[in-house]
């Protein structure tokens, strides 16, 4: 066996115990992966990997490239983009300060900032990937930001490479780079498909076919003397693919990359050193930055363009990591000397501790948030509700309806049509427009005693909650012995707890969706309706009247 | 100052050629293990010489292997071929002695020494697992009684291969005493991994998967530090890495997560098993390949013909139907791409030279490609020749009609919306095959007499399990858009489908691809609500009626059944807003 194979071996048995203490603890594996390479390079020399690593790093960009979904993004891009300027903006250049400060050279301090200003992708993604699912507005904020993020990182890639800053050398650099690019892009709209083709169905054939490609990409990257990042990410570009057709390949090379991507973190932390203080005050510096100061620009930010206290809030604590951009870059600098040992350092403990403390953060989102409001940092301002609310003077005996999307303007339609004054809460800004159509609604928080007070929640007959949320269900509780409320919850146990606790209904849609299913079924198994005939009448009421849509 | 680190090119010429090569076979139908021998040959020595294989190479190379049987060792799911077993034994072992023999006589005939050919034979007593098993599933026969009793031979093979390899690495032996105890202290050691991995996988293994099962990358790296490990041991006892790793496999094949891991440790043996076949090509010199062609294709026209009478004669001897034997026999006529791995190992351990290397590839070779052929038309080839083997046909059989699950039902995702469908499928169907991605379920619906299969559908060997093309109803309850389509294409013509979606874009999209009812559980859910509004508003008896019914509905265990329902795990989001969609379980 030779000597790169025990080494992996080392690796990995060092790095599957890891894994298995973060799955324990519920923390993301890749700050594990790193602290197990920390343990594992005591007993083997991280540097035999190193080619490996780069096989890692190649596939890391390649999967962000092949994510970048630009038709999901795009409506949600002009939020995403001011945040995330200003995030890069204000983390990086108060990072390159603080560098300077300490005595760092002016490239090197360079490196600090581009680490406090991008933020993670997998380990972000991985924590707002529910919340994106849901559609709920910070998931929907957050993916729009890292998405210009990850442009950002590509650019700042390229332009470092740059030798001589001289505006000839600039413009082949990007030049070529944009090229790179643009070849990504075309052979996704030209070629892919066709090579799917030639592949005849074999995943194991597009597998191949797949790896080849990014191979070639890395390399019309090295022969244009531009990263192999750029060249990986274009390769990326090259693939994004309906997830449908291909999906035996996207999990081939979800395989592929995991156990690369492994590689190249353990090695990553492998290459650490013993950190001396100076190390460590820079990483915890940058740490503060990440944690702290990008959330509060973040969140600033966020409410400045309309979003509620408590979205923004929840939009800054799922961004405040250090991102594997960083590490990727601060690796290539420091394997060719550019970097320094220390800084090095810094920038990789920084990374590995706030991956772990932006998990926690986003865990205990709502304690956050508390405390930001309780001590004063944050004030529910009234004035912002009364701003984007109409209300009538004087309300009473009306429903309210929490939650404008397709249920609720479904719902305070009927009981317009019923002649029942009512009143609807939303906190999405994207929705303003069609809230402003209504009577009467209030834009704000559902959970705030201001927005309660506006909607005049307690003098009202019903309550509709569409929203699955059990901390708002369990403090509309408070109000069910003056109130009929009729609330919503994803699993039965929760809807029979709401029950218990005075709730009049309880909507469970999968159990509603049980019912007609089990009706549906039985008639057709037992051939009093034929599958043709169901799913000619239900496509015909579909196309008949397919109600507004959003995010689709 | 360039920040480019150069990527070893030799694993970018090796990737690219390949990939080429193999797409090139595909259009002929050959199998890419072929395609990737060949990409080895056209860049090594033998005609251009562009590639010499350096250390990265051979890592992965030997990285390789060791996955290849850890892949193996996962597929060994004892429970599959246990009631053939016997008769597989009974098959298996007298036609690896019996194949070797002619190997070895017929590469004496040839003019090969006595010991080159006794390994010769030995080389070429398997038949290729990568071939058969591939061929077979991908015609989906490879749960057919043919299918199975080759596969269980191939099974046994593997056994045999992987003690073969250790006694190679063990050197050259002195003397046949020498061998004796080599083999004895082999397949003692054997039998004390075997024994770890069984105690491992009885009681560590459910405990430390169980937790981990449901996050995939965790999943995937924790199962290859599992192998990684086993490697590590066995290199450390002097035993093969390929040992180790099949040892490791073995104990995880008996986990009820097998099945999904081998999905996913598939694309990665793959790619590294490719780097191995071309690197075997790169080692083959011009000179090597054709100091031995005629005796090459001699030899494979003999062994392809023996092997086949042999073959049919043992599995006839076993009282399987004409059919059964014929096909069965034909499928397994190749020589194995583990002539080149014993092949490989002989040279590396001094027993044989490069020129003999190189007569193993070209029988495999010649071999391999035709086989594929034979596979592919095998009914074909049983009804023009069956006439001419008349004399074996029998009155009574012991074929059993194996095929499992064909008009069946299959239910994916067990949750709130299936968990009321299934006890009415019950009534309908014999058999209902349950795919699901939490382990209790998994567990429970077993215990309470279903099938049911842990692991993600997104996968197309889970939904091979499942029999999707042979199932008379499914009912899936992801709302998944992608997940759904693949399935849509999977089923077959007279498939019944119900699927979920959450927007009526979705639910259009679906019936386009054949689905036969969409359920828009938000939909249902907000169309109930508007009327239970208008109720409330204008008839109260009405409304409050239609609420009991509905609250009894959700807290009467005995109305749907009363099978656990895992509350998951949920980060608590509290920030609100636009109604959820009610999506049910969908990852």
């Amino acid at each position: 066996m030779s000597e790169l194979l025990t080494t992996l071996s080392v690796l990995f048995i060092v790095g599957g115990t890891f894994v298995l203490l973060a799955n324990y603890a519920r923390l993301p594996t890749v700050p594990f992966l790193i602290l197990a390479g920390v343990v594992s390079g005591l007993f083997v020399d991280e540097r035999l990997t190193l080619e490996l690593a780069q096989w890692g790093i190649a596939f890391l960009v390649f999967s962000f490239g092949a994510g970048v979904q630009f038709e999901a993004v795009e409506p949600v891009l002009g939020d995403g983009e001011l945040i995330a300027l200003g995030q890069v903006g204000v983390g990086g250049v108060l990072g390159v300060v603080f560098g300077l400060f300490v005595g760092l050279a002016g490239f090197q301090a360079v490196f600090l900032g581009v680490a406090a200003a991008l933020s993670s992708t997998i380990v972000g993604t991985a924590l707002i990937e529910q919340d994106i699912r849901n559609r709920l507005v910070h998931g929907r904020l957050a993916e729009s930001i890292q998405f210009v993020q990850d442009l950002l990182a590509i650019v700042f890639v390229l332009v470092i490479g740059i030798e001589t800053v001289t505006p000839s050398s600039v413009v082949m650099t990007v030049g070529s780079g944009l090229a790179v690019l643009a070849a990504g892009v075309l052979v996704n709209r030209l070629v892919f498909d066709r090579i799917g083709r030639l592949a005849g169905g074999s995943d194991e054939l597009m597998i191949v076919g797949v790896v080849a490609l990014l191979v070639a990409f890395l390399a019309a990257a090295e022969f244009a003397g531009i990263s192999i990042v750029v060249g990986a990410f274009a390769a990326g570009l090259a693939v994004r693919v309906d997830p449908a057709a291909y999906i035996g390949v996207l999990n081939g090379v979800d395989s592929i990359t995991t156990f690369f991507a492994a590689v190249f973190f353990m090695t990553v932390g492998g290459l650490l050193t013993v950190p001396t203080p100076t190390v460590l005050f820079t990483a915890g510096v940058l740490v503060l930055l990440t944690a702290i100061v990008k959330p509060a620009v973040t969140i600033l930010l966020a409410s400045y363009q309309g979003y509620t206290d408590r979205s923004a809030v929840l939009t800054g604590v799922s961004l405040d990591q250090v991102s594997e951009f960083a590490l990727i870059i601060a690796i290539e600098a420091f394997l060719l000397g550019l970097l320094l040992q220390s800084v090095f350092d810094a920038i990789i403990l920084a990374a590995a501790v706030t991956m772990i403390s932006s998990t926690l953060s986003s865990r205990h989102s709502q304690w956050c948030y508390r405390l930001l409001v309780n001590s004063g940092v944050l004030q529910h301002r009234h004035e912002r509700v009364d701003e984007r609310s109409s209300v009538p003077d004087t309300l009473s005996d009306h429903v309210v309806i929490i939650g404008f999307g397709r249920q609720g303007q479904q719902l305070a339609d009927r009981c317009t049509a019923l002649n029942q004054p009512v009143v609807v809460i939303e906190n999405d800004p994207a929705l303003l427009a069609q809230l402003e159509s209504t009577p009467a609604y209030v834009f704000g928080d559902a959970m705030e005693p201001y927005v309660w007070e506006k909607a005049a929640i307690e003098q009202a007959t019903l309550i509709v909650s569409t929203v699955e949320s059990t901390r708002l269900s369990e403090q509309l509780l408070g109000l069910a012995d003056t109130v009929d409320l009729m609330l919503r919850a994803e699993l039965i146990a929760d809807a029979l707890a709401l029950l218990e606790e005075g709730a009049l209904y309880v909507t469970v849609p999968d159990v509603l969706a049980a019912e007609r299913l089990t009706d549906l079924i039985e008639a057709v198994v037992e051939g009093d309706r034929s599958p043709e005939e169901l799913r000619d009448a239900h496509r015909q009421q579909l196309s008949a009247n397919i109600p507004p849509e959003r995010y689709d | 100052m360039s920040p480019q680190i150069a990527l070893a090119t030799e694993f970018a010429f090796i990737v690219v050629t390949a990939a080429i090569v193999s797409f090139l076979a595909k259009q002929t139908g050959q199998p890419t293990i072929v395609a990737y021998i060949v990409a080895g040959l056209l860049l090594g020595p033998a005609v251009f010489g562009v590639v010499t294989p350096g250390e990265l190479t051979e890592a992965m190379a030997e990285l390789g292997l060791a996955f290849l049987l850890f892949l193996l060792g996962i597929k060994l799911q004892l429970s599959a071929i246990k009631d053939i077993l016997r008769p597989i034994v009974r098959i298996s072992i007298p036609q690896m002695a019996l194949v070797c023999l002619t190997g070895a006589v017929t590469t004496m005939a040839l003019g090969f020494p006595l010991w080159e050919s006794v390994l010769i034979g030995l080389a070429v007593m398997y038949s290729s697992t990568a071939v058969v098993v591939k061929t077979l599933t991908d015609k989906d026969e490879a749960t057919s009684l043919p299918g199975k009793i080759d596969i269980g031979v191939l099974l046994v093979q593997d056994i045999v291969v992987v003690v073969l390899l250790a006694l190679l690495a063990a050197g050259r032996p002195d003397s046949v005493v020498d061998v004796g105890l080599t083999l004895g202290l082999i397949l003692l050691l054997l039998s004390l991994i075997a024994l770890a991995a069984v105690v491992a996988s009885r009681y560590l293994l459910p405990v430390v998967f169980k937790r981990i099962a449901e996050d995939r990358e965790a999943f995937l790296l924790l199962a290859i530090a599992w192998a990684f490990l086993f490697v590590f041991v066995a290199e450390t006892l002097a035993l093969s890495v390929e040992i180790g790793a099949f040892v490791a496999g073995l104990a995880i094949a008996q986990l009820p997560y097998s099945t999904e891991l081998q999905d996913r440790v598939t694309p990665l043996t793959n790619l590294f098993i490719l780097i191995f076949f071309v690197s075997v090509g790169l080692q083959l010199e011009a000179a090597a390949l054709v100091v031995y062609w005629q005796e090459a294709i001699i030899a494979a026209i003999v062994l392809m013909v023996t092997k086949f009478w042999i073959f049919f004669l043992l599995i006839d001897n076993q009282d399987f139907s004409l059919e059964t034997t014929f096909l069965a026999s034909v499928n397994m006529i190749q020589i194995s791409e583990f002539a080149l791995v014993v092949g490989a190992a002989a040279v590396a351990g001094g027993f044989i030279g490069e020129p003999v290397l190189g007569f193993l590839s070209l029988v495999a070779l010649c071999t391999m490609s035709i086989s594929v052929y034979v596979i592919s038309y095998n009914h074909q080839l049983y009804e023009r020749l069956s006439p001419f083997f008349r004399r074996w046909e029998r009155e009574t059989d012991r074929d059993v009609d194996e095929r499992a699950h064909t008009d069946h039902a299959v239910v994916i995702g067990y949750d709130a919306v299936t968990r009321n469908v299934i006890p009415l499928l019950a009534a309908y169907f014999d058999d209902i095959v349950i795919i699901d991605r939490t382990v209790d379920h998994v567990t429970a619906l077993s215990e309470a007499g279903y099938t049911a299969i842990y692991g993600d559908f997104r996968h197309a060997v889970i939904r091979k399990k499942a029999g999707l093309t042979r199932a008379s109803f499914v009912l899936s309850s992801t709302a998944a858009v992608d997940a759904n389509k693949a399935l849509l294409g999977d089923v077959g013509p007279e498939t019944t489908v119900f699927v979920e979606a959450e927007w009526t874009g979705d639910a259009l999209e679906l019936y386009d691809h054949g689905a036969d009812y969409v359920i828009l559980s938000p939909q249902l859910a907000a169309e109930r609500l508007a009327t239970y509004l208008t109720w409330y508003f204008e008839d109260r008896s009405r409304f409050t009626t239609a609420l009991d019914r509905d609250i009894e509905l959700l807290a009467d265990p005995t109305q749907g059944s009363d099978l656990p329902l895992h509350s998951q795990h949920r980060e608590e989001s509290d920030a609100w807003s636009v109604d959820r969609s009610g999506g049910t379980s969908d990852e």
